[in-house]
C-alpha cells in the first residue's frame, strides 16, 4: 500500500469513523449481494422423493415454473432401513416390503410427473434404493437446482420444522436450493 | 521574535503537519496542540473562552443531532434510492441526477453525511450498469463541496466564517449559491466531457438496470414511517428558520407583540432548537443519539480554534495582515490573493483548519479595508479549494476513501489531474462573479 493509500484509509477511520459500517449494514437490507445479481442458468432440476412426500406443493411450481427445465423426480429407499427389514424378516417378507414400496413409489412418480406434465414441465423419474443424504448430494453435481420437501427424509411429524437430512443436504450442495 | 510567538508558530506548524499526515488522529493533535499553548500560557483561561467559537460548535452540534436522529427512519436510504429509480437506466442521468441531489443534500446537512449516505446506492447503481464507478464517484465528490459551498451551513467553512463575520443564511444565498448553480452547470459539461463517451449502455443493458432498480423499495427502506414523517417536517422547519433567523423577531412580533422585533437567533441557536423539537416530538432515546453525534470533529474544532488563537494572542496574525496591507493596493487584490490562497491551500492542508487560520487574519485586516468582500472571497476559495486534491476535503477522503474498501482504486494522481480542473475553472468562475460584484 502506498503513501497516499494508507494516508487516506488513515483519515478516512478518522473522519467516518464506524458510520459506514452502520450505513452499509442498513443498506444491505435492500441491495443484492454480488452473488445475488447472478441469475443462475437452470436447465435441471433435482426433486427428491421418499415415503413422507406425499407431494410437490402449487407454490414450489409457480417457482420451478420461472425456469425452462428439465425435472428429475428421484424415488429413493433407505439402504439401511432395508438392511434391517432384512436382519429382521425372512426374506419373502422383505421381498414383498419392497416390493410394496416400489409399488407406491411408482405411483407417486407417476401422479407427480403426471402434475408437473400438466403443467408444462419436462421430466425424468428414477427409483432407486440408496443413501437420502449422500446420493441426492452426490445427484445434485449433475442439476442445476435442487427443490426438497421440508418433510424429505424424516418421518409422519405435522409440525413445521425442516427434516435435519434437508438441512444437510442444503449445506453440502454448491447449486440452489428450494425448500418446499 | 518573542519565544512565546516562536512557540505559537511551532505548535500551529506541528499540529498542522499532524494533521495532513494524520498518523495521529487528528482531534488528538488539535487538542495536543491546544494543550501545549495552553500550559505554557500562551493562551490563558478567559482568551480560550474568546477564541473557541461556540457559534461554530452549537452550529455542527445541533445538525448533527437532527442528521443522526433523521438517519434512524431511512430518510437519507429513501432519497438515495428514488434517485436510482429516477435515472431510468440512463449512465448519463445517473451521474446527473446524484450530482444534482449531492449538491441540494451537502448544502443543508454536512457535506461527510451526504457522501456516506450516497455513495453506497451509487456504487450499487454503477455495478448494476457495469460501468466505471470512477467518474460517478468524482462527480459526487466536486458536487458534495460545490453544493456546501452554497449556504451557511453546507460546509464546516462557511459555518466558521458565518459565525466569525456575523454573516446570515440569505447573505450566502444572495452572494454565493447563485456562483455555485453556475458552477454546478460547469461541472456537469466537464464531467461530460471527460467522461461522458465511456458511460454507453446498450439498449438490453439499460432494461436489465430499470429492472433491478425497480425491485429496490423505497418504502421499504423507510423502517420508521411516524420518525421519517417527523424528520422531514423538522428539516423543513430548520431550514425555513435558517432563511429568517436574522429577523425571526419581525415576524414573531406579528404574532406576538412581547416580543423584541429586533430579535434574531444565532444560525446555531436554529440548529439547537431543530435538534430539541426533534428529540421531544420523536420520543427518541437521547442517549443513543448523543451517542452519534461525532464528538470528535467538534474537539477538533474546539482544539483548531485554540492553536489558532495562539498566533492571535501572540501577534503573528497582525503581523501577517500588517504585511497583507503594505503590500495589498485595494479589495480586488485582496479578494484575489484570498481566493487563490485559500484554494490552493485548501487542496493541501484540508479546509477547516485553513479556514480557522484564514478568519482571524481577514478580522486584523479589517482595520483597513472593507473585509466584507473578503469573507465571500475566503468561503469560494476554501470550499471549492477542497476538490483540488484526494486530501483537500473531508468529502474526498470518504467518497475515495469507500472506494478503496471495494476494491476501487482511485489514485492520489488520477484525482489530482480532475480536481485540479475543476478547482480552477470553479475558482475562477466563483472569482469572476465576486470581483464583478464587490470589486468593479
Amino acid at each position: 500500500m502506498g503513501y497516499s493509500s494508507s494516508l487516506i484509509q488513515r483519515k478516512f477511520k478518522d473522519i467516518a469513523g464506524r458510520r459506514y459500517d452502520s450505513i452499509l449494514k442498513d443498506y444491505r437490507e435492500f441491495m443484492l449481494a454480488d452473488e445475488e445479481m447472478f441469475i443462475p442458468e437452470i436447465r435441471s432440476i433435482l426433486v427428491p422423493l421418499d415415503l413422507f412426500v406425499q407431494d410437490i406443493t402449487d407454490e414450489a411450481l409457480d417457482v420451478l415454473s420461472a425456469y425452462d427445465a428439465t425435472i428429475s423426480l428421484a424415488y429413493i429407499t433407505d439402504t439401511e432401513v432395508i438392511k434391517l427389514l432384512e436382519q429382521a424378516l425372512d426374506s419373502e417378507s422383505t421381498k414383498e416390503f419392497q416390493a410394496k414400496k416400489e409399488e407406491y413409489g411408482q405411483k407417486l412418480l407417476k401422479r407427480i410427473a403426471a402434475k408437473l406434465e400438466e403443467r408444462g414441465f419436462s421430466t425424468q423419474t428414477r427409483m432407486f434404493v440408496g443413501h437420502k443424504g449422500d446420493d441426492v448430494v452426490r445427484m445434485a453435481k449433475s442439476h442445476d437446482m435442487i427443490a426438497l420437501c421440508r418433510r424429505y427424509a424424516d418421518g409422519e411429524s405435522t409440525d413445521v420444522s425442516v427434516s435435519p437430512v434437508v438441512l444437510r443436504i442444503c449445506q453440502r450442495v454448491e447449486i440452489p436450493a428450494l425448500i418446499y | 521574535m518573542e519565544m512565546m510567538a516562536l512557540i505559537a508558530v511551532a505548535v500551529f506548524l506541528f499540529t498542522y503537519a499532524l494533521i495532513i499526515d494524520e498518523r495521529i488522529h487528528r482531534s488528538v493533535a488539535a487538542m495536543l496542540g491546544a494543550a501545549i499553548v495552553v500550559f505554557i500560557g500562551v493562551v490563558p483561561w478567559e482568551a480560550l473562552l474568546r477564541h473557541v467559537d461556540f457559534g461554530t460548535i452549537f452550529l455542527l452540534l445541533g445538525m448533527m443531532i437532527i442528521v443522526n436522529t433523521a438517519r434512524g427512519s431511512g430518510l437519507f436510504e429513501y432519497i438515495a434510492i428514488r434517485t436510482a429509480k429516477l435515472a431510468k437506466g440512463s449512465p448519463i442521468r445517473v451521474l446527473i441526477l446524484f450530482a444534482i441531489v449531492t449538491a441540494i443534500v451537502s448544502a443543508f446537512l454536512d457535506n461527510v453525511t451526504t457522501v456516506l449516505l450516497l455513495t453506497p446506492m451509487l456504487l450499487y447503481v454503477a455495478r448494476v450498469m457495469n460501468l466505471n464507478p470512477i467518474p460517478f464517484l468524482v462527480t459526487e465528490i466536486f458536487a458534495s463541496n460545490i453544493g456546501g459551498a452554497a449556504t451557511l451551513i453546507g460546509d464546516p467553512p462557511n459555518i466558521m466564517i458565518a459565525s466569525s463575520a456575523g454573516l446570515t443564511f440569505n447573505e450566502f444565498i444572495i452572494h454565493l449559491a447563485p456562483i455555485m448553480v453556475i458552477d454546478m452547470v460547469i461541472l456537469l459539461l466537464m464531467m461530460y466531457a471527460i467522461y461522458g463517451r465511456s458511460m454507453k449502455v446498450n439498449a438490453e443493458e439499460r432494461q436489465e438496470m430499470v429492472r433491478t432498480l425497480n425491485n429496490l423499495d423505497e418504502r421499504a427502506a423507510i423502517t420508521d414511517r411516524s420518525l421519517f414523517n417527523k424528520s422531514v417536517a423538522v428539516i423543513a422547519l430548520v431550514v425555513s428558520l435558517f432563511f429568517i433567523h436574522d429577523r425571526i423577531g419581525e415576524i414573531l412580533n406579528f404574532v406576538l407583540p412581547f416580543v423584541d422585533p429586533a430579535m434574531g437567533l444565532e444560525p446555531a441557536e436554529v440548529a439547537l432548537i431543530g435538534a430539541a423539537i426533534l428529540l421531544f416530538w420523536s420520543r427518541q432515546s437521547p442517549e443513543e443519539i448523543f451517542e452519534k453525534i461525532e464528538w470528535p470533529a467538534l474537539f477538533f474544532f474546539g482544539g483548531l480554534f485554540i492553536i489558532v488563537g495562539a498566533l492571535v494572542e501572540t501577534g503573528i496574525i497582525s503581523s501577517i495582515a500588517a504585511v497583507m496591507i503594505e503590500n495589498v493596493g485595494s479589495t480586488g487584490e485582496a479578494m484575489f490573493i484570498v481566493t487563490w490562497f485559500a484554494a490552493i491551500a485548501s487542496a493541501i492542508v484540508d479546509n477547516i483548519p485553513l479556514t480557522a487560520a484564514m478568519i482571524p487574519l481577514i478580522h486584523d485586516l479589517g482595520a483597513t479595508m472593507d473585509v466584507y468582500p473578503l469573507w465571500w472571497a475566503l468561503s469560494l476559495g476554501a470550499c471549492l479549494g477542497g476538490n483540488g486534491t484526494a486530501i483537500g476535503a473531508s468529502a474526498n477522503v470518504v467518497v475515495i476513501g469507500i472506494a478503496e474498501r471495494e476494491g476501487i482504486d482511485i489514485t492520489f494522481v488520477d484525482f489530482l489531474k480532475v480536481g485540479m480542473l475543476v478547482l480552477f475553472v470553479t475558482v475562477a468562475v466563483g472569482f469572476g462573479m465576486l470581483w464583478l460584484k464587490f470589486a468593479m
